[in-house]
């Protein structure tokens, strides 16, 4: 068997009071497309931002090739969920911009770019600001930003959150077609039915553990359950935690002053303690 | 090119793309420097200048009340005043006793009320004008009043020094200078156009700097978390050093430009608007050319660095707002303070002062004052200050937080 790309061993990442993710293993290798299922607030952000090398570990160790993995984000590509694109540049320059931080000359980048393009049908927009863009379309560039410099691992994160049915689809079929490539891709979303469709393997991240890892068949089995819906709720059947953002701490200040002016509600009940 | 010097460029080259792409910023931050000392110190004179001859062109009503005189009377030709004659009011404890003519004044019916009378012995007069300090027009014709009162009184100074039989040159004004006042100056014109320069440019420099850096620095760090395209730039190959540093680069070539558009205007301002004996290129040494560079970019390093960390530090672009525009008043200030120093007998502690010791430097380097222990003294100080803005700016663009936060 090949040696696994990415590994991640005992990974454990702390945010003050909160775990966000408990004791990880996990083997990414080449060749799959591995979708992390998990609903909000589970993990699978952080995780794919310790994979991507822009967090640290509490914890354990993430290796690409044997080698931390912040030192080998020239590997990787990363599509975050806000993706990321500035809206006074062009969608070429956009991408421009990052394929020559990862030293890839514009010619190289251009013809990478044109190759993914026309099947993202968004060549006719490179050479238009991102300002006006739909969500589709900021995804899509995003992906061919990530794509520019030829990463080894392709990060995902929920790439068709917000995306109309014909766009989500577009870049689904363009993972399928990474895939088929032998591309190796790390899919975040908490569609059930869509990692289904195109992962090769499931990982379920809830409340900061992985609750199982496998191929749909392996989830079936391991639950013993029918379909994969049943399967997911039968692993995931503690109460979700709330997610980290939400449990950001605010000063003694700010917090009384917030309070102090603050109506009462229309029954005229005083405002609460925040929980 | 070393992989450090590509991060650092291709940073700041995007950077500037994407601000000269914005009209407003440029506007506000390019253009205005370059138009504003122009504007103030030529357009508003230029405006007064109208106003005045406006002011001056008008015929002004005025009450005369009392005694006439016809010396006074000729002094008054050409002061555009038309006067009403009057008996003096009775009833008033003396000239100045308004009485009831405050209401003629009030109502703007008349400019102004002159009230004279001859002293008892016929040789002196008194006199006094009633006016409304809140209307220009009164103002005017109060002045206008006591411009000839000034030419007549000299007049019957002058004729009474005579009849005296004596010179009323030697008599009023018997101690004089001799020769051109302007020639007595050891100053060169090249070091008193640095004593003039020296009360702006630190000032400028200092204000617009801090000033000007604000909106920058929060674009290009609040403002790429609050837009959601700070995480992807995290994730570059880059560290965060080199993200800071191009960043810094970014602002700090934005800052100088808008700086040296200031002082560009600032200089043709002056230029225009005083003699060219007065303002011309200060005289100062290669040393001292050299060290205030070495000033300026020490100056910029830090307040750069301090802004983009106040703004790293930031959740959103409206709080990095709420942070950096009291800061900035921290840079000001010791800006205003500095320029009232007295420089020939300055303490040398002064020059260990954060901020105050580069901005006194700039004052003395613009006077080709290379005193070896102020320099040292500022030099030490100053990169150890921008050190330290560097490292707080480090700080904050090493913190975790800054990927965890903005999902």
């Amino acid at each position: 068997m090949n040696k696994p790309l990415l590994t991640l061993t005992g990974v454990a990442k702390r945010f003050d009071e909160v775990e966000a993710l408990t004791h990880v293993d996990l083997d990414i290798n080449s060749g799959q497309v591995i979708g992390l299922v998990g609903g909000n607030g589970a993990g699978k952000t952080t995780l794919l931002r310790l994979m991507a090398g822009v967090m640290e570990p509490t914890m354990g160790t993430i290796l690409f090739e044997g080698k931390k993995v912040s030192t080998m984000r020239s590997k990787l590509g990363v599509v975050p969920e806000s993706t990321g694109l500035y809206s006074r540049l062009t969608a070429w320059e956009n991408i421009r911009y990052h394929s020559r931080m990862y030293g890839v000359p514009d010619d190289i980048a251009w013809n990478r770019v044109s190759h993914f393009s026309n099947r993202l049908d968004l060549t006719d927009a490179l050479s238009r600001h991102t300002k006006g863009f739909s969500r589709g379309m900021r995804q899509k560039t995003a992906l061919l930003r990530a794509l520019a410099h030829g990463p080894d691992i392709l990060l995902l994160d929920e790439p068709t959150a917000g995306l109309d049915v014909t766009s989500a689809r577009t870049v689904r079929s363009l993972v399928g077609k990474l895939r088929d490539e032998g591309g190796t891709v790390i899919y975040s979303t908490h569609h059930l039915a869509e990692a289904q469709q195109v992962c090769d393997r499931i990982v379920i991240v809830h409340n900061g553990t992985i609750r199982a890892d496998g191929s749909p068949t392996q989830l079936l089995e391991q639950t013993g359950k029918d379909n994969l819906e049943d399967a997911y709720v039968a692993l995931t059947s503690d109460k979700a935690r709330a997610r980290k953002e939400d449990n950001k701490k605010e000063g003694k200040m700010s917090k009384w002053w917030r309070r102090l002016l603050t109506g009462r509600t229309p029954n005229n009940e005083e405002v609460g303690e925040d929980e | 090119m070393s992989n450090s010097w590509r991060f650092i460029s291709t940073i700041a080259k995007k950077e500037i793309i994407e601000f000269v792409r914005d009209w407003r910023t440029l506007l506000a931050l390019i253009v205005i420097p370059l138009l504003i000392f122009p504007a103030l110190f030529i357009a508003l004179p230029l405006l007064l200048q109208s106003e005045a001859a406006e002011l001056d062109a008008l015929d002004l009503e005025v009450v005369w009340q009392g005694q006439i005189n016809d010396e006074l009377q000729l002094a008054f030709n050409e002061s555009n005043l038309l006067f009403t004659y009057e008996e003096m009011p009775t009833g008033i404890e003396n000239l100045s006793d308004i009485g009831d003519d405050d209401e003629r004044l009030r109502l703007q019916e008349v400019s102004a009320i002159f009230r004279l009378t001859e002293d008892g012995n016929a040789s002196s007069w008194k006199f006094s004008i009633l006016f409304l300090s809140t209307s220009e027009a009164s103002n005017e014709a109060r002045n206008r009043i006591l411009n000839a009162i000034t030419i007549w009184e000299s007049g019957v100074v002058n004729g009474t020094i005579v009849e005296a039989g004596l010179d009323p040159e030697t008599t009023l004004d018997p101690v004089t200078w001799d020769g051109d006042i302007n020639e007595t100056d050891a100053a060169t014109k090249g070091e008193q156009a640095g004593l003039v320069l020296s009360l702006f440019i630190p000032m400028v420099i200092a204000i617009w700097t801090a000033s000007s850096a604000i909106q920058p620095s929060i674009d290009m760090t609040a403002g790429e978390r609050e837009r959601g395209t700070l995480e992807a730039l995290l994730c570059l190959p880059c560290t965060r050093m080199q993200l800071l540093a191009g960043k810094w680069l970014a602002v700090a070539t934005i800052t100088s430009t808008g700086v040296a558009l200031q002082i560009g205007g600032l200089l043709f301002a002056i230029s225009y608007l005083a003699s060219s004996s007065v303002i011309g290129v200060p005289a100062i040494s290669i040393a001292s050319a050299i060290l205030l560079l070495g000033a300026v970019v020490i100056f910029a390093i830090m307040v750069v660095a301090f802004e983009l960390a106040l703004a790293m530090k930031a959740h959103s672009v409206k709080e990095a707002g709420s942070l950096l525009g009291p800061a900035v008043l921290f840079i000001i200030f010791p800006a205003l303070f500095t320029q009232v120093l007295n420089l020939d007998s300055i303490e040398e502690w002064w020059f260990a002062i954060p901020l105050v010791n580069i901005l006194l430097a700039m004052r003395e380097l613009l006077l080709d004052r290379v005193i070896t222990e102020h320099v040292v003294i500022w030099v030490a100080t100053s990169i150890f200050y921008a050190g330290l803005a560097a490292w707080f700016a480090a700080r904050q663009f090493n913190r975790e937080d800054l990927v965890a936060s903005i999902s």
